[in-house]
């Protein structure tokens, strides 16, 4: 009977936590829930992504929050797994977290409809639904960065701006899964739209054996290819299609590729290959260098000071800082304290806000979560991903189709 | 002392085999059972609904599995598949307007008429082999939901569930999701304490022995095998859908991976082989001790009692959590019914020293 009695107990020391809480509330900082995969499926990226999230909230409290108001990141590990993300997302939502990122498919899609029905904020940068962009159907769920269906609308207008894309044949070369399988509907319209021609190429989950695939691929012939994998299947997929005679420059990858994929397939390898990218890589902008300073140099930071700046890093610092400037323009109209719903109605008054150059321009609406759906192509140099387009967004029409659709699905139960 | 068997004497067969004929023990049941049923008015949702409410489907999930595993001992790795077309079925009939008492016995028919198929099978084999032939449904199983976008719910490959009600409860409010997932529990438990009595459970104890010799004592090895198939997996296809109605609301192909079946595989091993007791510990250690885990060492690092960087601190429960694992099965191999078993004993003839077995 131990752990009713440790679960009475704990009940009554939250119980006595809020009752205490109501009192100093004025003094309770905004709470972010990270609740995120750091030891399964996901840990290829969750390390930097939310090493750059929590070091983006400690610079915002070091520079004095925003009208002092202070932010507290609760992270957690869900181990990919549905029922500890419900547990960690119950526990974290007592505590009063009133924006949850899961950085997980499996997690963030069980809930979906807790977090409708409790009305806080959930974002899924570059991944998640992509119908939750429709702001109608899920009121509480934020994208806020191009989709998987954004990026594929960008890689091929990337094509179609360098050589073109009329008779050309395009390969789409993904993970068997459903995120592996999501860009196939819209870069079918896209092929009946440009006349191109279009086949997908299925690789068995996890990715570490990609070759009986390829050499499908190989027979196809195809002009370019784009990869759609996460983690350890990437490297295996630019190392297949280059040894299966597909010019290193021909590769487009879906956003994640990274730093960690350079050094495991090799950076001469590497030297050509393409990829969306969503937030832009290097210590460059403003608040990288803000960030070096009064965090990472002070001693602050959440993690190792070598994986500033890469990619994931950067994409959870530009998370961040779309989240602090919904919750500045929610308290500034609403007034403090920020609950869910003003938090909501933050992130859609956000306009045009690229955090000082780190990212393309996001205005989210109460239509629009994704925000426009922007990105860019940066190339792998033989030392850094440089970019070789402009932000911008494309083919949004074929892209809005696919989340109506979506979105109409969701209404009936899907 | 503590278990009186002062006046436990039978005179007749029924109360020589009552299931607890030590008044302690009933006792015991009779205390946790008005526990559970008085749950939802002591435990805050965050504790029925995140730690009680998964535990016990899970308990289901591990005691049909262990009917299988424990009391027939066939092995089975892809019992998460099992519960996936229980889950995916019920979803599905549900919807197409089958009133969801009828669907709960669908999703089970379903499950039970696909796993025996798969058991079939794998009957020609056994042990090592049994497992890859059932691992191969796994595969298969997870291959079909995710390319059949009829089944999967299409290109978002979610599924959610229909509103629907249990005997006129509408299943809307977490008690009432609740008690159908203590109701179901219930059911399991009470069938399997009851099924190592008949002759069905006694045919499967002897094939799980030596099958051979049970075959020449008169029981079908095949016919049983495939019983023992049918019912598990019904059992497992009727927990699948109350998985999905009462607690996930919201069906994905990767809630019933392959790492699901690993763990169920767990659960039944971790709390010992045929012993209800067991299931219900064992779906408690391998669902509930990584989270708690987690929140302790969370804990205890927000109280600065030792500072790590955040990725080692994501490990540290995991490592922890296998140290217990191996921890468990050294000190008591038959699992953590054993352990169980060990206290009872001792207590039953405290304050002396010596149990019987």
């Amino acid at each position: 009977m131990k752990w009713i009695r440790r679960s009475v107990l704990a009940t009554a020391l939250i119980a006595g936590m809020a009752a205490t809480g109501a009192a100093t509330a004025q003094e309770q900082p905004i709470k972010f829930g990270l609740l995120q995969d750091f030891t399964a499926v996901y840990t290829f990226v969750t390390g930097e992504y939310n090493q750059g999230q929590r070091d983006y909230l400690t610079l915002i409290n070091e520079e004095g929050g925003i009208d002092g108001h202070k932010f507290e990141a609760i992270v957690r590990d869900t181990g990919n797994q549905p029922q500890r993300g419900i547990e960690a997302y119950n526990r974290a939502k007592e505590e009063g977290a009133i924006l949850f990122d899961f950085l997980s498919t499996p997690v963030s899609r069980a809930l979906v409809d807790s977090v409708l029905q409790d009305a806080v904020v959930m974002i899924t940068p570059v991944h998640g639904r992509g119908d939750a962009s429709d702001g109608e159907t899920f009121p509480y769920v934020f994208p806020m960065m191009a989709t998987y269906w954004s990026q594929a609308t960008v890689l091929a207008k990337y094509i179609e701006d360098n050589g073109g894309l009329e008779g050309k044949k395009i390969a789409l070369v993904h993970i068997d899964s459903p995120f592996g399988r999501e860009p196939i509907p819209v870069l079918q319209d896209l092929a009946a739209e440009k006349k191109f021609e279009f086949q997908a190429f299925a690789y068995p989950s996890p990715g570490n054996e990609q070759s009986a695939t390829w050499t499908e691929v190989r027979r196809y012939r195809p002009d370019h290819v784009l990869i759609w994998g996460a983690g350890g299947g990437q490297p295996v997929s630019v190392r297949e299609a280059i040894r299966n005679g597909i010019p290193a420059e021909n590769i487009l990858s879906v956003v994640w590729l990274a730093e960690t994929d350079v050094a495991n397939v090799g950076s001469d390898t590497m030297k050509g290959v393409k990829r969306f990218e969503a937030v832009s890589t290097g210590t460059d902008s403003p608040i990288l260098q803000r960030i070096k300073e009064k965090v990472v140099d002070k001693g602050l930071g959440a993690g190792d000071a070598k994986n500033v700046g890469t990619s994931y890093y950067n994409i959870g610092v530009a998370t961040m800082a779309v989240a602090v400037e919904a919750a500045r323009l929610g308290l500034e109209a609403e007034g403090a304290p920020l609950t869910g719903a003003k938090l909501k109605a933050g992130f859609e008054k956000v306009t045009n806000f690229d955090a000082e150059g780190l990212m393309p321009p996001v205005t989210i609406t109460a239509q629009d979560h994704q925000g426009g759906g922007a990105g860019r192509v940066s190339q792998w140099n033989g030392e850094a991903w440089e970019p070789v387009s402009e932000w911008g967004a494309a083919y949004q029409d074929i892209v809005t189709k696919e989340i109506q659709q979506g979105a109409a699905a969701f209404k009936q139960g899907n | 002392m503590f278990y009186r068997l002062a006046g436990v004497h039978h005179t007749r067969y029924e109360t020589a085999r009552a299931l607890w004929p030590v008044p302690a023990d009933r006792w015991q049941v009779a205390i946790v059972a008005l526990l559970a049923l008085a749950a939802p008015f002591f435990l805050s949702s965050l504790y029925l609904g995140s730690y009680l409410l998964p535990w016990l489907i899970w308990s289901a999930a591990a005691l049909s599995l262990t009917l299988l595993m424990g009391l027939a001992g066939q092995l089975h790795f892809g019992f998460a598949a099992v519960m996936a077309i229980g889950a995916y079925s019920s979803i599905h009939l549900a919807r197409f307007g089958v009133p969801f008492e009828l669907a709960l016995i669908g999703a089970g028919l379903t499950a039970a008429v696909i796993g025996s198929l798969f058991g079939a099978a794998a009957l020609r084999v056994k042990g090592l082999y049994l497992v890859m032939a059932t691992l191969a449904m796994q595969y298969l199983v997870d291959w079909v939901i995710i390319n059949v976008p009829a089944i999967s719910g299409g290109a978002q490959a979610t599924l959610r569930t229909p509103s629907v009600s249990f005997l006129f409860i509408p299943l809307d409010t977490l008690s009432a999701r609740y008690y159908l997932a203590l109701g179901w529990v219930a059911l399991v438990a009470i069938f399997f304490l009851n099924v190592k009595r008949t002759s069905f459970g006694r045919a499967l104890v002897a094939i799980r022995d030596k099958d051979f010799a049970a075959a020449v004592i008169g029981v079908d090895p095949f016919r049983y095998k495939l019983m023992a198939f049918f019912t598990s997996s019904f059992m497992g296809g009727v927990t699948g859908a109350v998985l999905a109605f009462c607690y996930y609301r919201a069906v994905t192909p990767e809630q019933f991976s392959f790492n699901v079946s690993i763990q169920l595989v767990a659960m039944v091993l971790v709390g010992g082989l045929g012993s209800v007791i067991g299931g219900f510990l064992g779906a408690g250690f391998v669902l509930l001790v990584p989270i708690i885990l987690t929140n302790l060492v969370a804990g205890m690092a927000a109280a600065g009692w030792f500072t790590v960087s955040s990725n080692l601190l994501a490990h540290v429960p995991l490592m922890i959590y296998g140290a217990l694992i191996i921890g468990f099965l050294l000190f008591e191999p038959l699992g953590l019914a054993k352990i169980y078993d060990n206290i009872r004993k001792y207590f039953l003839v405290w304050p002396f020293r010596h149990s019987r077995s």
